[in-house]
């Protein structure tokens, strides 16, 4: 079958051409044709180019019906994925927004019929929390919009010094306070160059791969940030020795509110390394995952930024 | 701080809210009035001249920003705090060009809204624009020419990159009032996160070298520790 349905009706209508063509031609030149003597009279010529075109328009007409139904396929294809994509966002968001409102209802309750003041004190506390965890993943969720909408900035950003603030950052946080995240920088043969991008952007997927690896891992565990460079790009790794990412769920991990096995349980809005990616993908770099569950077991992403960056 | 006397216009189309908020400033001391619409919200501070105006952004018949353009239009400099739904940089630009004098995201807590009633209060000048509002605002010889985008001292022009104008811009228009890295953050860079603090203090730092302004002896920004910032000189708007 061809590629272009409308050469294949053309070529089906090349016989009808020639045969009106060849007998005008011979007659133009005086030509007798021995075997058969063919009178063309003007009727005939009109019949012939009149049936010619004919053929040519419907062959074209069909060509371009049968396009547009395989590009109607292609766009039902791609409509119906992005529709099952955002069918599975509104499910994981009805899911992280009815656990705090079920958490924040029986607060309420609490404190609505607590007897004694700690009892309504701790109520209080716990609605607080709910609000906040529903704050958290709003603000997440703004952040994604904004990224596909706001300007990214382009300015030299400094990658071993931003990885430096955003361990003291995450070591700021009271439940991290005590845990130790090392920062290994590759120097020889030069210092890393600077990367071309937006400081604030870069430091929010830093950080928030550095919370994961934290936030996964025991105290027992080791968290390890480096980086080095392959002449065209930085490239970051945060490693860690948790107990690693089934590979099932090793797939959807940078998809929007994607929740693995080992998320069960741990708060967190589920947009993390969904904007990570994004973050990463607007400074023309890549972000990847590798992780063992069995001895040695542990898992590092890795972020390659280009040098030249956005 | 008493608000005795005050009276306080609280427009929301949303009756949870109202119903919440109304209440926490009655406590405060404020004769509280309200309006579920835009069209009331107007009607009210012509016919009861509230000392302050919270407005929602989205509110039916006329939404909370077409409500703020009429008063302004009509030179009515009441102090108004907008509450906007999301933190977005144009919406906040918006916010200046219409006049408000402060804006707050939803969702809060009702005591940050008390805490920015009260600066705005203490800020205002009676039948005068506000600093928010202001298109060019001067501190000593520091002048921000917020239409341009561009920051000056005497004559030298300062190299200061967009999140340190914008910083600048948020702390002169709040003169004398802590602001807290959170509260930077959400204004300028539309949303808050752990380490978002510590970005701060880095655009903080490139200010106060561009201004050649000593953290020890500041001239214009102070740090206030375990809170946050300070604009010291004091601002006077204009245009």
């Amino acid at each position: 079958m061809f590629k272009r349905p409308w050469l294949g009706w053309l070529l089906a209508g090349l016989p009808l051409l020639l045969g009106g063509l060849i007998p005008l031609l011979a007659q133009a030149l005086g030509l007798p044709i021995p075997i058969l003597v063919f009178r063309v009279d003007t009727a005939t010529v009109v019949f012939a180019i009149g049936a010619f075109l004919t053929l040519v328009a419907a062959g074209t007409y069909l060509g371009a019906l049968l396009r547009e139904r395989q590009a109607r396929k292609t766009m039902r294809v791609i409509s119906a994925e992005a529709e099952r994509s955002r069918i599975r966002f509104m499910r994981r968001l009805d899911h992280e927004i009815k656990n705090p409102l079920t958490a924040l209802q029986a607060a309420l309750t609490n404190l609505r019929e607590g007897q004694t003041p700690p009892e309504r004190e701790r109520a209080a506390s716990n609605a607080r929390h709910a609000v906040q965890r529903l704050s958290r993943l709003l603000t997440d969720l703004r952040k994604l919009s904004d990224l596909a909408e706001r300007p990214v900035e382009r300015l030299p950003v400094d990658i071993p010094q931003l990885l430096q603030e955003m361990i003291e950052a995450a070591n700021l946080q009271p439940q991290y306070h005590r845990r130790q995240v090392s920062l290994t920088i590759a120097r020889v043969p030069r210092r890393l160059p600077a990367v071309t991008g937006d400081r604030d952007l870069l430091g929010l997927a830093i950080y928030n791969l550095i919370e994961n690896a934290l936030k996964f891992t025991s105290s027992e565990d080791t968290v390890e940030v480096r980086a080095l460079e392959d002449g065209r790009a930085i490239i970051v790794e945060v490693a860690d020795t948790g107990p690693g990412i089934a590979a099932d769920d090793l797939r959807g991990i940078f998809e929007e509110l994607y929740r693995g096995t080992n998320a069960r349980g741990i708060e967190g809005s589920g947009l993390g390394l969904a904007l990570a990616r994004r973050i990463v993908e607007l400074h023309n770099g890549e972000i990847a995952v590798r992780s063992r569950r069995d001895e040695p077991r542990g898992t590092v992403f890795t972020l390659r930024l280009p040098i030249s960056g956005v | 701080m008493p608000h005795d006397g005050m009276t306080l216009l609280l427009a929301d189309d949303d009756s949870t809210i109202v119903d919440s908020l109304a209440p926490f400033l009655e406590r405060a001391g404020f004769d509280v009035l309200l309006a579920s619409d835009g069209a009331a919200a107007l009607e009210k501070v012509h016919s009861h001249h509230p000392n302050i105006v919270i407005l929602d952004v989205l509110m039916p018949r006329m939404d909370g920003r077409e409500v703020l353009r009429r008063l302004r239009q009509e030179n009515n400099w009441t102090p108004t705090i907008l509450l906007t739904q999301v933190g977005e940089s144009a919406e906040r630009a918006l916010a200046l060009e219409e006049g408000a004098d402060d804006y707050l995201n939803k969702p809060f807590d009702p005591h940050e809204l008390l805490a920015r009633i009260r600066a705005v209060l203490r800020r205002n000048r009676p039948g005068q624009r506000s600093l928010s509002a202001a298109w060019r605002l001067q501190a000593a010889d520091l002048v921000l020419d917020r239409r341009a985008r561009r920051a000056s001292i005497g004559k030298k022009v300062l190299d200061l990159t967009p999140k340190a104008f914008a910083v600048l811009e948020h702390l002169m228009t709040h003169p004398d009032e802590v602001i807290s890295r959170e509260r930077l953050l959400d204004a300028v860079w539309g949303w808050a996160y752990p380490a978002g603090t510590r970005t701060v203090d880095t655009r903080m730092a490139e200010l106060r070298r561009v201004l050649d302004d000593d953290p020890a002896r500041p001239r214009y920004i102070e740090t206030v520790p375990g809170e946050g910032y300070r604009f010291l000189a004091e601002v006077r708007g204009e245009g």
